[in-house]
């Protein structure tokens, strides 16, 4: 595990990032699956809201059925995001190489997270057209964005170490969603009431956007240290 | 060293049924003393003032606020079990022995049933003080996925077959599920909800008359937990070292 200075755990760090992309740019198995789920999940939206366009507030729901999709959606990407490693015993492999193994970690976390960004991408412009567009939304709107990246990061972030661990266990689809939403409960909390905050604009943002998203930051930070820590155990195990 | 440690063990297993005994004993102290020596709490507004025990009240004196002297001490002892589970996981990841795996799974089997005592209390409190099952309070909320978390560890382990992987995985998951703990006992200082009061707090919280059986309660189902844990430890101790005699014996007869 030591042995390898600060230089080249970066290096380690952009080679095994660099594998998970290159990978997804030939396969497109993630992106492909994770964007066609999102947007079915959005097929679902509208009929579930079809009978209450008339008196729900959009607006104010908004978020969170946004925050329900990317949920869903990527437990759909994190189950994925291992299961070619263990194709071949490439993640053994892996584990051969002398290096740190949170380093593996972050890598894949990071991959994770890009991944998720892209879904996001495509999913808000389409959200807004099918939901939003006769609504009038706040100028906080561009604040949206650190609720959602900071939601994001926190979901690549337990997501991968979960992933890690469902991964080699019975029923591991079942298994990465049961651990994972309850662990990530206190994030989504936060981020729903951060970007709510952010579409809905008024007297609320001053109050209490900042210290929903202090809030998701922090979950974040515990959530990433303590994962980075403990991710050899797991890796290893 | 190690007739030490047996020494300790068997030590503890003597005191662990006065323990238990004691344990009840508080807690039916505690339970007579709740409805002697604590007052009637003043809770839901009753819709026209009414003469309630001879007096004009527009509250409701409630005598389901004796639920409190259960139901919050049960929830202290149930976090407290999982600071074991997180401990215990952490010195396995650390020894990597099996004593500590067994430590750990022993505690989160504590804090499941102490977890449940507090849900079913909580549940009947809701009902009788705020008159709904449900609300998506803060603190219930981060409790009932204190709860999932809970049977997501035993989940776990039922979905893992090689027992080093297990340990593994299940210390892991113990460790990272205890970050919730905090959150649920603080957030009630941090999200003022009105629902949930902040029992402990350096100005006047509970009046001496209330806050004596509370405490009496909780020493006692600290009692238990401590008995209960200690008696299901034995058991797994004495299978595990069943198994381990069972592989010896088949090398030998190899």
């Amino acid at each position: 595990m030591s042995g390898s200075k600060g230089v080249s755990a970066f290096k380690h760090y952009r080679i095994l990032l660099a594998k998970d992309l290159r990978q997804e740019f030939r396969s497109k198995e993630m992106l492909s699956s994770m964007g066609i789920y999102s947007i079915l999940v959005l097929i679902v939206f509208g009929a579930t809201l079809a009978q209450t366009s008339a008196k729900v507030d959009i607006v104010q729901m908004s978020s969170g059925l946004i925050w329900a999709l990317l949920i869903f959606t990527s437990l759909l990407g994190l189950n994925r995001s291992f299961a070619h490693e263990k194709e071949d015993a490439a993640l053994e492999g892996l584990l051969l190489v002398p290096m740190d193994r949170s380093v593996i970690y972050l890598a894949k976390a990071t991959a994770n997270l890009l991944f998720l960004v892209v879904v996001e991408l495509i999913v808000a412009p389409l959200f807004y057209v099918f939901f939003l567009s006769g609504s009038e939304l706040s100028i906080t709107l561009p604040l949206v964005v650190w609720p959602l990246l900071a939601g994001t990061a926190g979901i690549a972030g337990i997501g991968t170490l979960l992933a890690t661990i469902a991964i080699n266990t019975r029923g591991r689809d079942v298994l990465l969603a049961l651990l994972f939403i309850p662990l990530a409960f206190p994030l989504l909390y936060a981020c729903v009431s951060a970007t709510t905050v952010a579409v809905v604009g008024g007297a609320a943002i001053d109050f209490a956007y900042v210290p929903a998203l202090a809030l998701a930051m922090g979950y974040d930070i515990v959530m990433l240290l303590v994962s980075w820590l403990l991710y050899d155990y797991v890796v290893s195990a | 060293m190690k007739e030490q440690r047996i020494g300790w063990g068997q030590r503890l297993d003597k005191i662990m049924t006065p323990m238990f005994i004691a344990g009840v004993l508080f807690c039916v102290v505690a339970f007579v003393l709740s409805f002697t020596l604590a007052p009637l709490v003043l809770g839901a507004q009753v819709d026209t003032p009414a003469l309630i025990g001879g007096q004009m009240v527009t509250n409701k004196l409630l005598l389901s606020q004796k639920i409190f002297y259960f139901h919050m001490p049960v929830a202290v002892v149930s976090m407290a079990s999982l600071l074991f589970t997180a401990v215990y996981g952490a010195l396995f990841l650390r020894s990597r022995k099996r004593k500590h795996d067994i430590r750990a799974k022993v505690a989160t089997e504590i804090a499941l049933v102490f977890v449940l005592m507090t849900m079913v209390s909580g549940e009947l409190w809701e009902r009788f003080e705020w008159g709904v099952w449900w609300t998506w309070e803060p603190r219930l909320t981060t409790y009932f996925i204190l709860m999932l978390l809970v049977i997501g560890y035993f989940i776990l382990r039922n979905a893992v077959g090689d027992p080093e992987r297990r340990a593994t995985y299940a210390a892991v998951f113990g460790i990272i599920a205890f970050i919730d703990v905090p959150i649920c006992f603080l957030i009630t200082r941090l999200v003022p909800s009105g629902v949930h009061p902040v029992v402990f707090r350096t100005d006047s919280g509970l009046a001496p008359n209330m806050l004596v059986p509370l405490l009496i309660a909780m020493l006692g189902f600290c009692c238990i937990a401590f008995a209960l844990y200690r008696y299901r430890l034995r058991t797994e101790l004495l299978l595990a070292r069943t198994e381990e005699i069972k592989e010896q014996l088949e090398l030998e007869g190899a």
